[in-house]
């Protein structure tokens, strides 16, 4: 009854097949540029992709209007976009390289919604993400190689060891802010880096080998996918499995956003006296940025090290983290569905640039550059928050 | 001895310079006491040293009988202290609604786990301080709550004002400090203020207020507790007329107000 003026109810069904074409679209874009093998196609996608991100700069209305419909039929939205998500690889067929291309996106969707805690919601420019997703792959590789320990048990305990370290980066970082902040966190990161690549059980610069592939119920992750008559080649389990993390990493951002927590980490960013004075802790949920942040980054270096079988600490370079911060910062800050669009899509473009060999890194800042003049707060800038539109 | 807040031997001194030179004065529950001084006598770091931003020199700050001398400032807020600041300090990039969720943030009891593993608990507290910000942003007497859906950054600055005041009584403060709340207000806006803080009183007979004020307007409104403070030491304290009439406070700061008008 009472909705602000402002917001848009459509009906239910227009809502529900407008989702539902959006979600194809966005998907069938996706596929497009993925199965793109010539420089000109690639070219034309990304001017389609920068005329659409200049649309909805000029009209922000399209925005509120498309979170409206989305929002209109929650249900239709989730089943639609579960429909893409598991069809995918069924699409893709037996193009390994797109499916690979797809895990990697996926790994890095989960890094970048890790770092937005902190650089989206509490504005902690943390330069470390990198070195607790080598954390992750790093104990868990280690367990299963020296110990046979099965790849779901890593999981957990990676988790555990990498919020640990992301904790113990936290503390140093409650009293410094900004600048000094991001010294403390590269100075981890290259700590790190530097550790992995002396340590004597770790395998030095040439790092481990033979990760055992993960099994399931007697699957083998390293057997293709048999279902209904289709085969799925082998990297559709990692696949799957990606998705499955991507969405627990959506899903943990969305209940800290929408909560109180999320709120005091936005607090802090406006103004962390103010936040103070509102009964923040301010120095505790830093630390927590930081945890939420290891904990998930570590789940995405689990999978990584499983699904290649072998890492080395150039994995997991300073390098690494500065890309997961561009992602945040092209796709949007603080908004969960742009740092995923920044992870495909930072992820994908060096990738379909090959073809331009020489010049590819330039014209991939170019582009960089390009999105960011278009949308110079990110693909999807954060939104505020509105309680009990639905109800 | 039953006094909510207890100022007690208080010195804060940046350097050479001494902001706040022995201060004692005492505060009961339910009062309203108004602070007044020229610019730079000390005022707002007497909020800053009670709140905890600074840990005073020497001196002792009690409130509610717990000696918070020094104490991290979100632990003096959670045991009751709200304030507002000067230059208002809001989330400008929050909506005036979120702000307000922000002030009840000590009131929040879901912890991490529950946020992530019990959303149901922690979605209907969220839902609970939604309706109690609003009913904040409706008592108030700008149209905060028209406007909650708006970046508090876009308000205009008396509604600035009256959202920081709302933020702080978001938290049910026993003692709520409200550094210069008229500062930026028109006539009318004014008026409107001491009839809040009156209502706000009369709702909260527990509530105490200190009002740091240069308007003497406000202060002629809430006569029976004011100070003066002046080059850090209080320099007259008691009922408003009394103050005024001090030779001190004149030659202080309402002869320089005077020369100003
Ligand atoms: N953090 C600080 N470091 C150094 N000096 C400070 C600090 N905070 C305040 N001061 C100084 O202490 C003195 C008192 O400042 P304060 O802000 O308390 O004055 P005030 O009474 O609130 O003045 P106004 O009416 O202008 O707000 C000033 O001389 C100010 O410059
Ligand atoms: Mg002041």
């Amino acid at each position: 009854m009472n909705h602000p003026a402002s917001r848009v109810v459509p009906r239910a069904a227009a809502a529900a097949a407008t989702t539902i074409l959006l979600q194809i679209s966005g998907a069938a874009f996706v596929y497009a540029i993925l199965s793109a093998e010539e420089g000109w196609q690639v070219v034309a996608l990304l001017g389609l992709l920068g005329f659409g991100f200049y649309l909805l700069e000029r009209l922000p209305w399209i925005n509120d209007v498309v979170v409206a419909l989305l929002a209109r039929v929650p249900v239709v939205t989730t089943a639609t976009a579960a429909v893409i998500v598991l069809g995918f690889p069924f699409l893709v067929g037996s193009n390994t390289y797109i499916l690979h291309l797809l895990i990697v996106a996926q790994l890095y969707a989960v890094l970048a919604l890790a770092l937005n805690f902190q650089l989206g919601s509490a504005n902690i420019p943390n330069f470390a993400t990198g070195a607790s997703y080598g954390i992750g792959a790093y104990v868990s590789a280690l367990l299963a190689v020296n110990f046979n320990v099965s790849f779901w048990l890593t999981l957990p305990v990676a988790a555990l060891a990498a919020t640990l370290f992301g904790f113990v980066i936290g503390i140093p970082c409650m009293r410094t802010r900004d600048t000094y902040l991001a010294l403390v966190t590269i100075a981890f990161a290259v700590v790190v880096h530097q550790l992995l690549n002396n340590f004597e059980w770790t395998g030095g610069p040439n790092g481990l080998v033979g990760i055992p592939a993960p099994t399931l119920f007697g699957h083998s992750f390293a057997d293709p996918i048999e279902v209904f008559g289709w085969t799925l080649p082998s990297q559709a389990n990692f696949y799957y499995l990606a998705a499955a993390v991507v969405i627990i990493a959506v899903i943990t951002a969305r209940r800290l956003h929408e909560s109180h927590i999320g709120l005091a980490w936005n607090a802090l960013r406006a103004d962390e006296m103010a936040a103070k004075a509102q009964g923040i802790n301010v120095a505790w949920y830093k630390v927590l940025a930081f945890a939420v942040d290891a904990f998930l980054a570590a789940f995405a270096g689990t999978i990584y090290a499983f699904y290649v079988s072998y890492i080395s600490p150039d994995n997991f370079t300073f390098l690494v983290s500065v890309t997961i911060m561009t992602m945040v910062i092209v796709g949007g800050m603080d908004n969960i569905f742009g740092v995923i669009v920044g992870a495909f899509l930072l992820t994908i473009l060096p990738e379909k640039l090959r073809a331009f060999s020489d010049y590819r890194l330039l014209i991939f800042g170019v582009i960089v550059i390009g999105f960011l003049m278009i949308r110079p707060e990110g693909l999807f800038p954060q939104r505020l928050r509105h309680y009990g539109v639905e109800r | 001895m039953s006094a909510l807040l207890a100022v007690e031997n208080v010195t804060m001194r940046f350097g050479g310079l001494v902001a706040l030179d022995n201060i004692t004065f005492f505060m009961e529950k339910g009062s309203v006491l108004a602070v007044i001084g020229p610019n730079g006598a000390g005022k707002s770091t007497l909020f800053n040293v009670v709140t905890g931003v600074y840990r005073p020199t020497a001196g002792r700050v009690k409130f509610d009988g717990v000696d918070i001398t020094g104490m991290p400032t979100h632990e003096v807020v959670r045991r009751g202290v709200a304030r507002t600041f000067q230059s208002s300090r809001l989330f400008r990039d929050l909506s005036v609604l979120d702000n307000v969720i922000v002030g009840m943030h000590t009131r929040a009891s879901a912890g991490v786990l529950d946020v992530l593993f019990r959303p149901a608990v922690a979605r209907r507290e969220l839902a609970t301080a939604v309706e109690k910000a609003e009913a904040l942003l409706r008592e108030s007497s700008g149209p905060l709550y028209e406007q909650r859906y708006r970046p508090a950054g876009t308000l205009a600055q008396a509604d600035r004002r009256r959202l920081e005041i709302a933020r702080a009584l978001a938290s049910q403060p026993k003692l709520i400090l409200l550094d210069e709340p008229s500062a930026g207000m028109d006539d009318a806006e004014t008026d409107a203020l001491v009839a809040d803080i009156e209502r706000l009183r009369a709702q909260h007979p527990e509530l105490s207020v200190i009002l740091i004020e240069h308007d003497m307007r406000v202060v002629e409104a809430f006569p029976e507790h004011v100070m003066c403070i002046d080059y850090g030491r209080l320099i007259a304290g008691g009922r408003f007329e009394a103050v005024r009439a001090n030779p001190h406070v004149q030659e202080a700061y309402l002869g320089t107000a005077a020369a100003d008008a």
